[in-house]
């Protein structure tokens, strides 16, 4: 992931400045209209329209500022219309229970010999599988801060949901993940070591 | 799925508990972060629980290395574009 050139001369060309500045985060866009989407041919329609409509209002984007946040948050309202829906919420209490989940399973990890789970060579599928499953908003709130590596700041303004928010959001995601890891370990039967040793 | 229950842990661990993805993200002031990263250093579950999670966060964040848009669909956005007077 290369970010494009920052300079921008105000004597540019809009279109010289679109080709500049948007274009290069196609990749970007589609991976991460891919990822909402979950649907190759549905992601290629969405990126199509993010891209033609940050093209028509290119006029109000700000020269020199996060062009790929601008264009996320374009790709999301794309989707979102796409499947005329309402954004669903999370109780925004629930942030802690999930941490606290995440140690239960952890320590559920460890009772059951799949500590160095992570490690394991097989495991990056079954994370990626496991991200993808997650039922919307979890799924854009992880694909934004882990892996497209936004701040809470930028997801929140992508997703025009408070800080707080995306921190419920991503953690239950993460939790969610690791549950799912867990359970693939034991579908799988994946190698155990030494069960209990850290208890 | 049943999990295991976590035992009673000491003030300074549960703090670890409650705030691991918190520290990782960056998002603690200074005071707590450095009160965290102390503990962490001397206490050795605390400090595998948190390589745990920095390990599941790094390994997400490794989905990004996916392959991007194809040539076919490059070509399309740039037709699309055209079509309203794009001229790059």
């Amino acid at each position: 992931m290369t970010p494009p050139p920052a300079d921008h001369p105000s004597s540019q060309s809009p279109d010289a400045a679109f080709e500049r500045e948007a274009l290069p985060w196609l990749d970007d866009v589609y991976r991460f209209a891919l990822s909402l989407t979950r649907d190759a041919s549905d992601a290629d329609d969405v990126v199509q329209e993010t891209f033609l409509r940050a093209y028509r209002s290119w006029h109000t984007y700000t020269p020199g500022s996060d062009c790929r946040r601008w264009l996320f948050t374009i790709c999301r309202n794309v989707f979102l219309r796409s499947l005329e829906r309402e954004r669903p919420t999370v109780d925004l209490e629930d942030a802690e229970r999930d941490v606290v989940g995440a140690g239960r399973v952890y320590v559920t990890m460890l009772q059951e010999g799949y500590g160095d789970l992570l490690s394991q060579v097989d495991v990056l599928p079954a994370i990626e599988r496991a991200v993808h499953e997650l039922p919307e908003p979890f799924r854009s709130a992880m694909i934004l801060v882990d892996i497209e590596d936004q701040p809470y700041e930028a997801a929140a303004e992508i997703l025009g949901v408070p800080i707080g928010t995306i921190r419920s959001r991503l953690f239950r995601g993460r939790r969610l993940v690791q549950e799912r890891l867990l359970a693939h370990a034991q579908d799988a039967g994946l190698a155990r070591r030494n069960p209990k040793e850290n208890e | 799925m049943s999990l295991a229950q976590i035992p009673p842990l000491p003030p300074e661990c549960l703090e670890v508990l409650n705030h691991v993805w918190d520290y990782l993200d960056g998002q603690l002031n200074d005071e707590t972060t450095e009160r965290l990263r102390a503990h962490i250093a001397e206490c050795r579950q605390c400090f595998e629980y948190k390589t745990f999670q920095e390990n599941f966060c790094d390994a997400v964040h490794s989905l990004a290395e996916r392959p991007g848009a194809s040539p076919g669909l490059r070509a399309r956005v740039l037709d699309s574009l055209r079509h309203e007077g794009f001229a790059g």
